[in-house]
């Protein structure tokens, strides 16, 4: 009786474990997939559809109908899913006029993403009249909104570009200096180390706000404000103690008696260095290289406060959603590009971002 | 050793190395942090920059002071850290001591929850506004699932004061829930069975062992991760202005960007709003003094590593 019981109670909390894992996926998951979808729904589906397709759609279904009092013109009808019918589309008359093929041909594309040319509108035409009412199906641009956050959002080209430059100034500011104080930590004991030691933890968790304000005034000074040179260098600020923190510990995990050993057989301490540990050491920097590149391509406020005309991606996105002709799924389709970089390296750095967060040593 | 030839000995080159590899940190710091702090907190009494006519004055403190909209930032900020740290470490820990085996896909499971800590803020903010407002994902989703009338609509932005602070802790959780839960979770897996398992061989129930056992054995990353926590928590106020609008249930940072990108070119405000970062940088400093005291790194001895 006793093995039946624990066998029963051992099922139970196993059902229960997938059960609440599952719950929490799902959770996890679903705003996440729901903002994916809104980033692919047409001008169409995002105004006139309630409730709100969960689905992303790759196709969408059309009527052209004969008007029966006016020769030679058809009303177009879109489907919409969630009065499950036929509604309006477009111009109330389409003729066969090229002025109104090529009207109706943009509408089609503007408000429902997808597309068709005005030859073979006519060809539908043609066999309307002589078929009667005809329901085509036209396949989704999916990607659509993604073009069109770029073009309608004006510099936001661009600041993908500055977010990039900003990026690859901080990894290489924060790895470069920062390696070598962690390669200080991991190999020498020196004196003032411990001040160094408390001090790096303090700047890493001193608010970045606030030496955002003195520097529009210094960078403004020295000819940097407004430019991804000047932000890279607040960003580091920040990123120098983390890549301390974490490069330090990379090079603890690598022998010292590596290095040594290479010198007994004649390598210099420097070539020990570059031939030994640096390559062993290559992982580690790059999880470490990551992490910089998330935090700047992530980083909202400091890019509010010290760009004006030349912002980053991030900050684009927030005027967007602000602004007074905010398109939520347009918006949806530029938060999802500027998602996935980071969603994409985290996949790669999940060990650290671990070590990181529930190292009880810091 | 002697050395006339003005050449380093190699002992004294070991001295030096150090030192020349931390230069550059040292350097850096120095420009483009304590610089910066020093002007932040100079600038913060002066009425403008001192080269053009700027004089010393306490009145960005006053102003700030005597802002009632500064006690409300004040009071919602406290209130959010307060309520959104307990509440996530609470259902983290409870979550995390549920699911504390190892299950089929838990590494892909780790990875998911890991996801929303990376999250841009702005694709978080996005992400709830767009399921948040009233025809969002959210109220679309209630439909469909059958839980809501096509006809009803829950106005999820609507509500009062402190309806708002809390949708804003419920935003905030779904975002940090999941890393610290498998931060706990990494932690409890850490521990070694046999502690557990003596606990319950000397009579004790799963309860006593919990407080008496496994809870002190995880404190140190119970209070890392805490501090750590509040720390951000005090910084939230990207998904507020999202949500809202500035100004609809102001915090501390979001005040600061109020100042500073909002009313751009007005020195009096910009002033205001140094000011007001002088005050976050205080508090945010005073916790991390207390994280530095409880993690002990006052008390280390210079060792080799961080």
């Amino acid at each position: 009786m006793g093995s039946i019981r624990r066998g029963v109670f051992r099922s139970v909390r196993k059902t229960t474990l997938y059960i609440v894992v599952a719950g929490i996926a799902m959770a996890l998951i679903f705003p996440m997939f729901f903002l994916f979808t809104f980033s692919l729904m047409s001008d169409y589906e995002s105004y006139s559809e309630w409730p709100k397709p969960l689905l992303p759609r790759i196709k969408v279904e059309f009527r052209l109908t004969p008007i029966e009092s006016v020769d030679g013109s058809y009303k177009m009808e879109i489907w919409n899913n969630s009065e499950k019918g036929f509604t309006p589309f477009g111009p109330e008359e389409n003729t066969r006029a090229n002025k109104s093929l090529r009207k109706l041909s943009n509408f089609i594309r503007n408000y429902s993403n997808c597309f068709i040319s005005e030859k073979e509108l006519s060809e539908i035409m043609d066999s309307v009249d002589q078929n009667g009412a005809e329901t085509f199906i036209l396949k989704k641009k999916v990607f659509n909104n993604y073009t069109r956050f770029f073009t309608l959002y004006s510099g936001a080209a661009q600041s993908v570009l500055n977010s990039l430059a900003t990026a690859a100034m901080t990894v290489f500011l924060s790895l470069s200096i920062g390696g070598l104080a962690g390669y200080a930590f991991a190999r020498y004991i020196f004196k003032g180390k411990n001040v160094l030691k408390l001090s790096v933890l303090f700047v890493r968790m001193f608010p970045p706000v606030a030496i955002a304000l003195p520097m529009v005034i210094i960078l403004g000074k020295i000819g940097l404000y407004d430019k991804p040179v000047g932000l890279s260098l607040i960003y580091s600020v920040n990123q120098v103690s983390l890549s301390i923190w974490i490069t330090a510990s990379v090079f603890m995990g690598i022998p010292e008696s590596l290095e040594e050993a290479s010198q007994v057989f004649g390598a210099s301490k420097i070539g020990a260095f570059f031939r030994i540990t640096l390559p062993l050491a290559v992982p580690g920097l790059a999880a470490c290289a990551m992490y910089s590149f998330i935090y700047s391509w992530n980083e909202v406020i400091n890019a509010l406060i010290l760009t004006q005309f030349n912002p980053t991606f991030p900050v684009v996105v927030y005027r967007s959603l602000l602004g007074a002709n905010a398109q939520v799924h347009l918006i949806a389709a530029g938060s999802v590009a500027q998602a996935l970089p980071a969603i994409i390296f985290t996949l790669f750095i999940r060990k650290y971002i671990l070590q990181m967060w529930g190292g009880v040593k810091v | 050793m002697d050395n006339p030839t003005g050449v380093l000995s190699r002992e004294q080159k070991k001295k030096i190395i150090p030192y020349l590899l931390i230069a550059p940190v040292v350097i850096y710091y120095i420009l483009f942090w304590l610089l910066p702090v020093v002007r932040a907190i100079s600038g913060s009494f002066m009425s403008a920059p001192a080269d053009e006519g700027g004089v010393f004055t306490f009145g960005n403190y006053t102003a700030l002071f005597k802002d009632p909209v500064f006690y409300q930032a004040l009071f919602n900020t406290a209130f959010i850290v307060l309520i959104s740290v307990t509440l996530e470490f609470v259902l983290a820990f409870g979550l995390a001591l549920l699911i504390n085996m190892k299950f089929h896909g838990s590494g892909m499971f780790l990875f998911l929850a890991l996801i929303p800590m990376s999250l841009p803020a702005v694709a978080v903010g996005a992400m709830w506004t767009s399921g948040l407002s009233t025809y969002g994902w959210l109220n679309s989703f209630l439909i469909r699932i059958g839980i809501l009338n096509a006809a009803d609509k829950i106005i999820f932005l609507g509500g009062g004061h402190f309806a708002k602070m809390f949708l804003i802790i419920i935003v905030d959780a779904w975002q940090v829930i999941p890393s610290v839960m498998v931060i706990l979770l990494s932690g409890m897996q850490a521990l070694q069975p046999e502690m557990m398992e003596a606990g319950y061989v000397f009579g004790g129930s799963r309860f006593k062992v919990l407080r008496k056992i496994t809870i002190p054995l995880l404190k140190p990353t119970i209070t890392t991760a805490m501090i750590l926590r509040i720390i951000a928590a005090i910084q939230i106020w990207l998904i507020i202005v999202m949500l809202f609008g500035y100004n609809r249930l102001p915090v501390l940072l979001e005040q600061i960007v109020l100042n500073v990108d909002k009313y751009t070119g007005s020195e009096a405000f910009f002033r205001k709003g140094m000011a007001l970062s002088v005050v976050v940088s205080l508090i945010v400093s005073c916790v991390s003094f207390l994280y530095l005291k409880v993690s002990g790194a006052f008390d280390e001895p210079a060792g080799k590593g961080v």
